[in-house]
């Protein structure tokens, strides 16, 4: 008759799976849940003041936004949607040297509106975001 | 003959717990993310856990700074200057609701470049992709 024995260093094993089971998925669940609870962010360009634009002259392909107070978009004063705009933008920034795209809205635009255009102009690749604003009267 | 052994475990769970807890501590101590604020969504977004100086303007037009209430523009003005004069490459972000006019947050974006902020942002939450 065989006698089974237990070895002494079975009993005090340690089931190592399961640990590294959970707080793998708590990593994982962590990385996926931390840009939907905390707040991200867009960088712009301070807003400048608009001046005459013919001091402005340069050859670079320029990339002007204005949204209107009716919520039209224009597209370098060309009336565009916001899906033509995603799929315009790009192709006019792939020709551009700085990229850089300028926003400018009207009184009433609400502010949501215009990050949506700066979304798309994100998403289309502008490196410089730049937001216009016209001079007041003092 | 028995070896000289330590055991880990314990130590790895607490120190790995303890990743976790800062992990979601810092962000809440270095922001100032309290008053809420509907901010809006987009796709793009880049996230830098910094610290930074955070001017809330919320739907009813109150207007924060680092979450304690300003009067008016010239107050907001002074109390970034005081931030900027110790760190100029300090981040501030605008806090403002999605509904509110753009062109008051134009108003705040000009008074942090007049205050000689150098690097502002606008505050976004990441949409969720459908």
């Amino acid at each position: 008759m065989h006698r089974r024995i237990r070895s002494p260093l079975r009993k005090n094993e340690l089931i190592l799976t399961s640990l590294v089971d959970i707080a793998l998925s708590l990593v994982i669940g962590f990385i996926v849940a931390v840009p939907l609870f905390f707040e991200t962010g867009i960088f712009v360009s301070a807003p400048g003041v608009s001046r005459a634009a013919a001091d402005e002259e340069g050859s670079d392909i320029k990339a002007n936004i204005f949204v209107a107070d009716d919520g039209t978009v224009l597209l370098n004063e060309a009336q565009v949607s916001y899906e033509n705009l995603a799929d315009l933008l790009p192709k006019l920034l792939d020709r551009s040297l700085e990229r850089k795209v300028v926003v400018a809205a009207g009184e009433l635009v609400e502010y949501d509106m215009v990050m949506k255009v700066l979304d798309i102009a994100k998403q289309s690749g502008a490196a410089d975001l730049a937001l216009l604003r016209k001079r007041r009267a003092n | 003959m028995k070896t000289a052994s330590i055991d880990i475990l314990p130590m790895a769970a607490v120190g790995l717990i303890l990743v976790l807890v800062m992990m979601m501590i810092a962000p809440m101590v270095m922001t100032h993310n309290d008053t809420p604020v509907n901010v809006p969504q987009t796709r793009t977004s880049e996230r830098k856990v910094e610290e930074n100086a955070t001017i809330t303007y919320t739907i009813d037009g109150q207007l924060l700074f680092n979450d304690k209430p300003v009067a008016d523009l010239a107050e907001l003005e002074n109390r970034v200057e005081m931030v900027v004069v110790n760190d100029p490459y300090v981040l501030v972000v605008v806090r403002a609701d999605k509904h509110v006019l753009h062109s008051d947050v134009l108003d705040l974006l000009a008074t942090a470049r007049r205050a000689g902020a150098l690097r502002i942002a606008c505050a976004t939450k990441r949409q969720k992709e459908q």
